[in-house]
């Protein structure tokens, strides 16, 4: 969140600092020498979109922070809990802080708050978040998501070509952590769907779809708009650092 | 299954005892391709060392140090080499008390008895830690390190191959973490230098640096072997987190 900030302030300190200005190789550049980021989408050797770049969520200035811009297409009338999740929510409202206990943030949260590098691999895209400085291994080697997975915090996933378009497939959550900022629930049971098209070469939508059959009375879909921060790189992210919030914290 | 498979060090308890019910869970059992194999089907770890199209050695590979399953520390190092200056003698007392891994604080990753695994793509070597669930990026592609920067607990590295072993430089350490046994401060500079010795074998021989702290610098040797077949798993340090109440702070 501090980088534009650092960048606008103080743009001559920090040039030699941590590689925060640093021209990468591969991208197509205007006469003047910028990025052209409505270059077309790059493709990779088989032909598909080719999504590698450091991505970062559109922000807004506001009162106190550079926030993400809240999530366009969440029409709240999709977003129908079941009795069960009307309890769980009101079970878990108010004391279920994981930021603060720097429990695992989820798969919308990563994307939304901070940078994020998308690296395809040999039969693997992995995506390293500037959140928390941690990974997330996506399968396309063709493997079936596990049928009885140790559930975890950030499931297991696989992923397609539809077309030029990623879907990927997640499942295998544990019943821990909210799939919002501002918590809304899920269960064991979630699964999400998630589309991720290279639109050309500075823009990236991910759409995201909720579906949770315990929780929600139907499924719900979101879209996040990110773009591609260019000749820059991920900064270190530590949660535990110097950490003041949990005694602070009073669990009923 | 479930219960029994989790945790990085049951790993090999469930290849070995529960085979059967690992088998349909988070991929622990998965053939991998590109994996050269005996007549019987088994991974031929001693086959020669893969090659990238540029002819350096791939280091790409699912790697755990050498260690027995009770986490005895996979390092090897001589007795005498590490000798601390009277700063660094200053610094290891008040230190007694202070547990990085007790607070869910990124350790000095070469000790990690948890299963890492190497990329090599676009001018980056990409190392992706069970431990913690955590990355850090090698970038190979010429840059200089960074000559001012934030201080940060894993530092900044760049890497050259020096005919088949790639060595990596890393600095702009915070002096905040621990570096069995002892201390270090912003003064740390690691090279580590990683040959892959065949197919299923890894060194990392990292010498460790840093002037304040120690009066000549020392090293350490890391062997891993490939693990085929299998897939990180999810690890969690704050997860049900009990430890911290229990720590008292030494006056």
């Amino acid at each position: 969140m501090m980088r534009r900030i650092i960048l606008i302030l103080s743009f001559g300190a920090t040039v030699a600092a941590q590689w925060l200005n640093y021209p990468a190789a591969g991208i197509p550049r205007l006469p003047d020498g910028k990025p052209n980021l409505s270059a077309p989408a790059p493709k990779g050797p088989d032909g598909k979109p080719d999504l590698y770049g450091l991505w970062e969520e559109e922000k807004v200035q506001g009162p106190y922070q550079i926030m993400p811009l809240l999530p366009s297409a969440i029409k709240p009338e999709d977003v129908i809990l079941t009795p069960e999740g009307e309890t769980w929510q009101r079970q878990h409202k108010e004391d279920h802080f994981l930021d603060a206990q720097c429990l695992p943030r989820n798969l919308v949260s990563r994307v939304r708050l901070e940078p994020f590098k998308i690296l395809p691999l040999r039969g693997t895209v992995v995506i390293l978040y500037e959140l928390d400085t941690t990974y997330r291994q996506i399968f396309t080697d063709g493997r079936e998501l596990p049928k009885d997975p140790n559930p975890a915090w950030w499931g297991y996933s696989v992923g397609k070509w539809d077309g030029d378009t990623l879907v990927v497939d997640t499942t295998g959550f544990n019943d821990a952590e909210t799939i919002l900022p501002n918590g809304r629930p899920h269960s064991d049971a979630l699964h999400i769907i998630e589309r991720f098209r290279r639109r050309d070469f500075g823009h990236l939508e991910i759409q995201f779809k909720i579906d949770d059959p315990k929780i929600y009375a139907k499924p719900w879909s979101f879209k996040e708009e990110a773009h591609l921060i260019p000749d820059t790189e991920l900064l270190e992210y530590i949660c535990n650092e110097n950490e003041k919030d949990l005694r602070h914290i009073r669990v009923k | 299954m479930g219960k029994s498979c989790q945790g990085g060090s049951l790993k090999l308890i469930c290849g070995v005892a529960l085979f059967a019910s690992c088998a349909a869970g988070q991929w622990l059992n998965y053939p991998a391709p590109g994996i050269p194999r005996l007549p019987d089907g088994k991974p031929n770890l001693s086959a020669p060392v893969p090659r990238t199209p540029d002819g350096k050695p791939d280091l790409s590979g699912l790697w755990t140090n050498d260690a027995d399953p009770l986490g005895q520390r996979p390092v090897e190092r001589k007795p005498g080499d590490i000798v601390l200056t009277p700063q660094g003698k200053a610094l290891q007392r008040p230190r007694e008390n202070y547990f990085p891994g007790a607070r869910c604080l990124p350790n000095i990753l070469y000790l990690a008895v948890a299963p890492f695994k190497i990329f090599v793509s676009r001018g980056t070597v990409v190392m992706l830690y069970e431990h913690d669930t955590t990355f850090r990026q090698i970038f190979i592609d010429g840059r200089q390190l960074p000559k001012d920067p934030n201080p940060t607990f894993m530092g900044y590295s760049v890497g050259k191959w020096d005919g088949d072993t790639l060595e990596v430089d890393t600095s702009g350490f915070n002096d905040d973490e621990l570096i069995l046994p002892g201390p270090h401060s912003d003064a740390l500079h690691i090279i580590e230098r990683f040959r892959r010795r065949d197919f299923g074998h890894l060194e990392i021989q990292a010498t460790i640096n840093d002037p304040k702290i120690y009066a000549k610098p020392w090293t350490i040797t890391v062997n891993s072997h490939l693990v085929p077949d299998t897939e990180l798993l999810e690890y969690i340090c704050n997860e049900n987190e009990k430890d911290l109440k229990h720590m008292v702070e030494s006056k």
